[in-house]
C-alpha cells in the first residue's frame, strides 16, 4: 500500500514535462550509444556528469538511468546486424542473432530483442518496485560494520568470483582502491599519495579514469589490433514483424530470460555477462528445434536479450537501497548522486523519497519510449552504423578529451587520461576486467570509512565484523564463494576421469 | 592442457609493475602523518591493506607467467599481428593535443586530433576528415561554451567570438 502511493508520487515527479524530456533524452541517447560499437553507458554518463553537476538531480539521474538500460536495448541491433556486439552484455545476441540476419530474417530478430527487452525491462522494474522498500527496511538496521561486510562481499563477487581469472580481477580492483586513495583523506584531512603534485590533492577524477579506461584505451586497442578486417552490415530486408510461430517460440524464453537476468543483477555478482550465457545454454537444451541453434534459432535471441535488461535494471537495486554499484555503470551513476551530495541507501528513501520513487517510475515509462524507439524506428539507427570506423573513433576522442580537460582546464588531467589509456590498453590486452577499477575506486574510500566507523564504535575490537549476525552472516557467503568454487572445480576433476575410466 | 611453451614477456613485465606498484605504496604509506586521536584506525591501515594486495597479486601473476602462462586467456589471433604504426599515429594525436590546446585552443586542438585518429584507424582522406573535424569542433565548442557554459581556450580566435 505505501510502495503503491510512493510509487504514484513518483509517476507525478517523473511526468512533469521536464523529467519526460530528460527520460526521452537519456533513452534516446542510451540506444545510439549501445548501437555505436567502441561508446557504452558507462562512458557515456561519466562523460556528461560535469556538464550536469548544476542540473537538478532527479532530471539528470532519470536520464542516466535511461542511458543505462536504453543501452541494453540499442546493442542488440549492433550484434544482429553487424555481428560485432555494441555492447559486452550483447555478445550472444551476437551469435544466433546475426545468423538470423544473414538469411534475411533480421527484422523478426530485431523484434523479439525489442519486445523481449521491453517485457524484460517492465517486469524488472516491477520486481524493483516490490523489492526495493523491503531491502530498505532490512538495511535501515544496518550499522557500519554490515555496510562495511556487503561491500566487501561485492568487492569479492565483482573482482575475484566471475572472469576468467581471480589474480587478474583482484589486481584490477587493488589498483581501483589504489586510485580512491588518492588525495584527503576524508577523516583526517591528511594528504595521501599527493607526491607533492598539487592537483593530485582533490584526487584522481572518476571522469578521467572511466573515459581513460573506456575511450583512450578502447580506441588504442581497437586500432592496434582489430583495424584490418572490416564489419559487414547485414541489410534489413523484409518485414520487421514477428509471425505467429515467432512469438510462440519467444515468448518462454524472454520470462525465462527475465527470471534470470534479474537476480543475477540484485546479487552484487555484476555484469549481464553470465545471465545472458546461461540463459542461452538453457534456451539451447529446452527448444523443441535444436536443429535450429547455430543457424539462428529465434529463441537464442530472446532469452538473452531479456536477461541483459532485466540484469541491468536489477543492479539498481543494491545502488539504490545500498548504494552498493556492482558494475563499471552503476559504479557511475553512484559517482552521480555523490556529484550533489547524495549518498544511495536506506535513508535516501526517506528523506529524498520524490527523486528515487520518481526514477523507479521513469523507468516504466522509458521501457515505453524504448519499445517505440528500436521497433518502428529502428532504421534510423542502423544509420549509425554506417559511420566509418575512423570517424567514429575520432569523434569519441574529441570528446573524451574534452570531457578531461573541461573539469578544470588543465593539461595534467589530459597526462593522467592518456595513461590511464594506456594502462587501459594494456588490460584489455592481457584481459584484465575493467570493471573492479571503477567499482574499487569509487566504494574504496567508502568501505574505509565505514571501516574506520565500525571500529571506532567497538573501541578497535576487530571481533565487532563477526559479532553482529547481519555482518558475520555477510562475511560468511563471502569466505564460501571464494572457497566454494575451488573446491567445487576439485571435485568435478576428480569424478572426469572416473566417469571416463570404462572407455579407457 | 598444453602449457604454452616460452615466457610471455608482457605478462612478467606487467606482473612485476604490480610488485613494484605494491611495494611503493607500502613505502609511501608512511610517509604519512599518523593521527593519535578518538579515531582507532588512522589514515594508514587501508594503504596498508591495498599495498599488500597489489604486491601479492602482482607476485600470484609473476608465478602464473613463469610456469606457463596466465591462466585461462583467451587466444586471439588478431593479437599475434599488432598495428604498431597506428598505436603510434593515435598516440601522437592525444599528446600533441594535450601540448597545444592550452595556446592554440580548443578547435585547433581538436581538428588535429580527430585528423590524426582518424589517420590512425586507416583513414586516406585528411581533406575530407579535416572538413569533419572544423565542423564537429565548431559545434561542439559553441555548444558546451553558449549552452552550457563550460570555459574552453579560444587560442588564437580569442576576442574574434
Amino acid at each position: 500500500m505505501d510502495t503503491f502511493n510512493a510509487l504514484l508520487t513518483g509517476f507525478a515527479v517523473a511526468l512533469s514535462l521536464q523529467n519526460l524530456m530528460w527520460g526521452f533524452l537519456g533513452v534516446t541517447l542510451g540506444t545510439a550509444v549501445g548501437v555505436l560499437p567502441g561508446v557504452g553507458p558507462a562512458l557515456t554518463i561519466a562523460l556528461l556528469l560535469p556538464a550536469t553537476a548544476k542540473l537538478d538531480p532527479t532530471g539528470a539521474l532519470i536520464m542516466f538511468a535511461g542511458i543505462y538500460y536504453g543501452a541494453m536495448f540499442g546493442g542488440s541491433t549492433t550484434s544482429i546486424l553487424l555481428n560485432t556486439p555494441g555492447e559486452s552484455a550483447t555478445i550472444v545476441t551476437a551469435m544466433e542473432g546475426n545468423l538470423m540476419a544473414k538469411r534475411g530474417r533480421a527484422g523478426p530478430a530485431l523484434a523479439t530483442s525489442a519486445i523481449g527487452s521491453f517485457v524484460a525491462g517492465t517486469l524488472a522494474t516491477i520486481l524493483l518496485t516490490v523489492m526495493a522498500p523491503v531491502i530498505v527496511d532490512l538495511a535501515l538496521k544496518f550499522g557500519p560494520a554490515e555496510y562495511f561486510a556487503v561491500m566487501v562481499l561485492a568487492f569479492t563477487t565483482v573482482s575475484a568470483v566471475l572472469g576468467a581469472s581471480a589474480a587478474r580481477g583482484l589486481a584490477s580492483l587493488f589498483f581501483g582502491l589504489m586510485i580512491g586513495l588518492i588525495g584527503l583523506d576524508s577523516q583526517t584531512g591528511q594528504a595521501r599519495f599527493a607526491l607533492g603534485i598539487p592537483e593530485l590533492l582533490d584526487g584522481i577524477d572518476v571522469v578521467v579514469v572511466a573515459v581513460g579506461l573506456f575511450a583512450v584505451g578502447e580506441t588504442l586497442y581497437i586500432a592496434t589490433y582489430f583495424n584490418r578486417e572490416s564489419d559487414k552490415l547485414e541489410k534489413m530486408k523484409g518485414s520487421i514483424w514477428m509471425s505467429r510461430d515467432d512469438w510462440r517460440r519467444s515468448w518462454k524464453p524472454w520470462l525465462r530470460g527475465t527470471a534470470l537476468g534479474f537476480p543475477f543483477g540484485t546479487i552484487p555478482a555484476g555484469g549481464a555477462e553470465i545471465p545472458t550465457f546461461l540463459s542461452y545454454a538453457i534456451e539451447k537444451k529446452l527448444t523443441k528445434r535444436p536443429e535450429d541453434f547455430g543457424k539462428g534459432a529465434i529463441e537464442g535471441v530472446a532469452g538473452p536479450e531479456a536477461a541483459n535488461n532485466a540484469s541491468a535494471t536489477g543492479t539498481l537495486v543494491p545502488l539504490l537501497t545500498l548504494g552498493l554499484p556492482t558494475t563499471a555503470t552503476a559504479a557511475i551513476i553512484l559517482a552521480a548522486f555523490q556529484q550533489w551530495g547524495l549518498q544511495p541507501g536506506p535513508l535516501l528513501f526517506e528523506t529524498q523519497p520524490a527523486l528515487i520513487w520518481g526514477l523507479i517510475a521513469s523507468m516504466y515509462i522509458g521501457n515505453v519510449i524504448l519499445l517505440i524507439l528500436n521497433l518502428p524506428l529502428v532504421g534510423i539507427w542502423v544509420k549509425l552504423l554506417e559511420i566509418p570506423r575512423p570517424l567514429l573513433y575520432a569523434g569519441i576522442l574529441i570528446f573524451a578529451t574534452l570531457g578531461a580537460y573541461g573539469l578544470r582546464n588543465s593539461w595534467f588531467d589530459l597526462a593522467l587520461l592518456y595513461g590511464v589509456g594506456l594502462i587501459g590498453f594494456l588490460m584489455r590486452r592481457y584481459d584484465i576486467p575493467v570493471a573492479p577499477v571503477l567499482v574499487g575506486m569509487i566504494l574504496g574510500p567508502l568501505a574505509e570509512q565505514q571501516f574506520r566507523r565500525a571500529l571506532a564504535i567497538s573501541q578497535g575490537d576487530l571481533m565487532i565484523f563477526l559479532k553482529q549476525p547481519i555482518s558475520a552472516t555477510v562475511l560468511a557467503i563471502t569466505a564460501l564463494v571464494i572457497i566454494g568454487p575451488p573446491i567445487w572445480r576439485r571435485i568435478a576433476a576428480r569424478r572426469a576421469p572416473r566417469a571416463q575410466a570404462p572407455k579407457g | 592442457m598444453t602449457a604454452r611453451a616460452r615466457i610471455h614477456p608482457g605478462e612478467l613485465a606487467i606482473a612485476l609493475g604490480l610488485v613494484v606498484l605494491g611495494s611503493f605504496v607500502i613505502y609511501e604509506t608512511q610517509n604519512i602523518a599518523e593521527t593519535q586521536g578518538y579515531a582507532q584506525i588512522g589514515p594508514r591501515l587501508f594503504p596498508y591493506l591495498i599495498g599488500v594486495g597489489l604486491t601479492l597479486c602482482g607476485a600470484v601473476l609473476g608465478w602464473e607467467a613463469l610456469s606457463g602462462g596466465w591462466r585461462h586467456v583467451p587466444l586471439d589471433e588478431a593479437h599475434e599481428a599488432p598495428d604498431w604504426m597506428a598505436f603510434g599515429v593515435i598516440s601522437a594525436g592525444v599528446i600533441l593535443h594535450m601540448v597545444v590546446i592550452g595556446w592554440a585552443g580548443f578547435i585547433i586542438a581538436s581538428t588535429l586530433l580527430f585528423v590524426l585518429i582518424a589517420r590512425g584507424f586507416g583513414s586516406r582522406k585528411p581533406v575530407r576528415d579535416a572538413i569533419i573535424a572544423v565542423v564537429l569542433a565548431v559545434v561542439v565548442f559553441f555548444l558546451f561554451t553558449k549552452g552550457l557554459g563550460l570555459n574552453l581556450p579560444k587560442g588564437p580566435f580569442e576576442g574574434v567570438f
